[in-house]
């Protein structure tokens, strides 16, 4: 357990597949050098099937890079850490255990006392704005909820770096909004050192300090846009004349990646 | 496990079997490969033992006197009648089975409160446990082909029936919707849209009632019979002819696997380009 | 696992018509009787059961045809589970095994048991082997699709909290199979009791299986009738429960 985040730094990350098809190696990432700074909140967005994903899973220690380096507060990423939380994309609340249990879960893998875990685990839910609903299971709840006991999980370990996985990609729009504006002001109090990866490009600007932009496979940082809109943003700041200058500079540089990874994942078979 | 598998998830029906696609192309020809080698090898020890007296001739035969025998078996005119008879009842239970299946199927697709009525009938007698209502069969009908039809029919009924039924209502509710905006008449909806939709699971029912089908009406005839490959097994073990009656089930095996073969088969060719 | 399955509306309604199906079945059964010779009556059923269930021959078969279900149905447990679990979890196992798996599955398994008889002899041994090559397939299936079909971002999770195997076995793998187990189970309870009987009609010493046969070479039908629905309906009422259970479950 730490305290305030911890910088993460990439050094020429490069990350190939064996192609399924028989075609010759798939990169996914190709040489991604790029520094997150302590305490700081970087988005990564593009096109869908870009890599950053990918990217985010070798920075988690879920997979490891085919060349280069990560580094997390100067120690080199070998494995998953418990110092590194992630949340993942798809719904990966536990359906058999409650809320509690389910927050609770990486502090009983953890072997942390129980009544560590107890009042950790309720530090979270509470943080995440989940508390009276300790005892429910996932299936009564909505899928906006489920994120946020995913959410809690991730905070329970207090870890110094928190990587999101297109955390609200299956959510509805009034829900991202809310849970992205829930993540701001816990990052404001946790001051962890935030990786959101999202394909929204106004999500991104929104929540976050900078931008990488990223190209469509192989995968490399072809932008990296500093948001410099007040700190204490609202929602309103999304029509602001600074927010659209940003917002229109990132879609210019991704327009063109998107539609390149059209074409590519929707050949017609010869 | 891409096993289509039988005895499997029945509660209500058989999922079919989720194909991930990370099947690596060359895994189809390991897997045949693997069978044929452990097939070898148990023919190997099997020959082995019997020939150097590890087990009396009676317990298994060595393979290269009981493949022969099959030969010759299977050849000469007496085996016909037996192979006719199972054959038969096999036929008429697949028929008439998948077709009471799919329209009760159907039927409880429509009626879901009749559905369920009947339902815990169906999920406690689905698999074989019906074959235990034989002798009783065999009282009212008599020891021939039909008491043995009717018992497997119903026993092939009720897979298909459970995954006609649960396939049917498994179909997005988008599509009945898409019917009705286009003015589809009932029995459009029902052979267009409908059990097109679900073909997926009434395949895996079909295959079920198939198998459950051939267990049945063997498993019957083994019990008495006057007549067929199972009656042949029961004949054989009590005239202490262990190569004969290993011969017969060579053949029955050899069925069964025909059978898997061929349903495995038109599954692909009719559900290709399926997958979600 | 206290999730509480909503009723459908009308449940009661449909446990009255499930209750109504199974009283006309005896309905039709007293008026087939009448009708025909061989069917007895469901009184002179009932009564046949009423004094078996005093003789203590009966009973001695009742134990072992009970007994030898249960060993067979507990062995196809754990090893189906045992075997399912390996082939859930690696996809060599599967590549190799799953064709041999799916044909054997088809075959129909009664003829293997004179192929036991030599070997295991008349007494329980067959018998029990036999009602385990009945009710491994379900649970072997079941458990190995289970595994199979956890999803992807569990096993994720797991790594990413780092657990160890046995963690994730007892907070992972096992809770997410609870569903498939449960139905594998109810299926091996049915299959498991169905060999021994099947066995015990093809030869035992001693059963309910060979009590049946016994009633019908003696023509006492009354007697036949009322073994046999009283293992059927030993399965029937197993399965229900446990169907209940798996329903839950899910």
């Amino acid at each position: 357990m730490s305290g305030p985040g911890s910088g993460v730094t990439l050094d020429d990350v490069r990350v190939a597949f064996a192609a399924r098809d028989g075609d010759g190696p798939v990169v996914a990432v190709d040489g991604v050098t790029q520094e997150i700074p302590a305490r700081g909140f970087v988005s990564v967005v593009g096109p869908s099937g870009c890599g950053k994903s990918t990217l985010l899973s070798v920075i988690a220690g879920l997979r490891g890079a085919t060349s280069g380096r990560v580094e997390i507060d100067g120690r080199t990423v070998s494995g998953p850490d418990r110092d590194v939380g992630v949340m993942f994309q798809e719904d990966s609340t536990l359906p058999w255990k409650n809320v509690t249990d389910n927050v609770r879960f990486p502090l009983q893998i953890a072997r942390l006392p129980r009544t560590e875990q107890a009042a950790r685990a309720q530090d979270a839910i509470d943080l995440v704005g989940l508390g009276g609903f300790e005892r429910r299971y996932p299936a009564e709840l909505s899928g906006g909820m489920r994120q946020r006991v995913a959410l809690a999980r991730t905070l329970a370990m207090r870890p110094s770096v928190l990587l999101m996985d297109e955390p609200f990609a299956a959510l509805d729009q009034q829900t991202r909004l809310l849970l992205g504006a829930e993540v701001r002001r816990i990052w404001g109090e946790t001051h962890q050192t935030v990786l959101f990866v999202t394909h929204d490009i106004s999500e991104a600007i929104l929540l976050s300090q900078q931008v990488w932009v990223m190209s469509y496979r192989p995968g490399t940082i072809i932008d990296v846009v500093d948001v410099d809109l007040p700190d204490d943003r609202d929602a309103s700041v999304v029509s602001t004349p600074r927010f659209n200058e940003l917002q229109n500079r990132i879609w210019e540089k991704l327009r063109a990646e998107s539609m390149r990874g059209f074409a590519q994942e929707n050949q017609v078979p010869a | 496990m891409s096993v289509r598998a039988p005895e499997a998830v029945a509660g209500t029906a058989r999922r079919p079997a989720v194909r991930r696609r990370r099947r690596r192309p060359g895994s189809g020809l390991v897997s045949a490969l693997a069978t044929v080698v452990l097939v070898v090898l148990a023919g190997a020890v099997a020959e082995v033992g019997a020939r150097a007296g590890w087990w009396t001739p009676d317990v298994l035969p060595a393979p290269s006197d009981i493949l022969p025998a099959t030969a010759q078996i299977v050849a000469a005119p007496e085996f016909w009648p037996d192979a006719l008879r199972t054959g038969t009842e096999l036929l008429l239970s697949c028929v008439f089975g998948v077709l009471a299946g799919l329209l009760l199927g159907v039927a409880f697709w429509k009626a879901p409160g009749v559905g369920r009525v009947f339902e815990p009938y169906l999920v406690s007698f689905y698999a074989v446990p019906l074959v235990l209502f034989y002798p009783i069969a065999i009282v009212l009908i008599g020891i021939n082909q039909w008491s043995v039809i009717v018992l497997a029919s119903i026993m092939t009924a009720i897979p298909m029936t459970l995954n006609t039924w649960t396939g049917l209502r498994a179909i997005p509710p988008v599509y009945l919707k898409l019917a009705a905006s286009i003015r589809c008449s009932r029995s459009q909806t029902l052979f267009r849209v409908a059990l097109p939709a679900a073909a997926p699971y009434v395949f895996a029912g079909l295959r079920l009632g198939v198998v459950y089908a051939l267990i049945g009406t063997v498993a019957m005839e083994f019990t008495t019979a006057q007549a067929g490959l199972g009656y042949q097994i029961r004949y054989l073990y009590e005239s202490f002819d262990a190569v004969g009656m290993y011969a017969y089930i060579l053949v029955i095996v050899a069925v069964s696997v025909l059978l898997t073969a061929v349903l495995e088969i038109a599954e692909r060719l009719l559900l290709r380009r399926r997958d979600a | 696992m206290s999730l509480t399955v909503a009723r459908p509306p009308g449940g009661s309604r449909v446990l009255l018509g499930s209750v109504a199906v199974a009283v006309a079945a005896v309905v039709v059964w007293e008026v087939a009787s009448h009708l025909s010779f061989v069917i007895p009556r469901p009184l002179a059923t009932a009564g046949a059961l009423v004094r078996d269930l005093g003789d203590p021959r009966f009973l001695a078969g009742l134990r072992e045809t009970l007994l030898a279900a249960l060993a067979a149905f507990a062995l196809a447990t754990l090893v189906g589970g045992l075997i399912g679990l390996g082939l859930g979890l690696s996809r060599w196992a599967r590549v190799v095994f799953a064709p041999i798996i799916t044909v054997l599955n088809g075959v129909p398994k009664i003829v293997l048991y004179p192929v036991l008889l030599p070997v295991f002899h008349l007494g329980y041994g067959s018998k029990i082997v036999m009602g385990l090559l009945f009710g491994l397939f379900p649970v072997l299936i079941n458990v190995a699709t289970g595994v199979r079909e956890i999803p992807d971002v569990y096993w994720r999770l797991a790594r990413s909290v780092r657990a160890n195997r046995w963690q994730t076995l007892t907070h992972i793998l096992l809770p997410a199979i609870r569903g498939p187990l449960l139905t594998g189970v109810r299926l091996a309870v049915s299959l498991s009791l169905v060999g021994v009987v099947l066995s015990e009609f093809f030869a035992t010493k001693q059963g309910l299986g060979r009590v049946v046969l016994q009633s019908y070479s003696g023509g006492d039908y009354a007697d036949m009738m009322s073994t046999i629905l009283l293992l059927i309906a030993i399965s029937f009422v197993l399965s229900l429960l446990l169907w209940r259970l798996e329903r839950r479950v899910r």
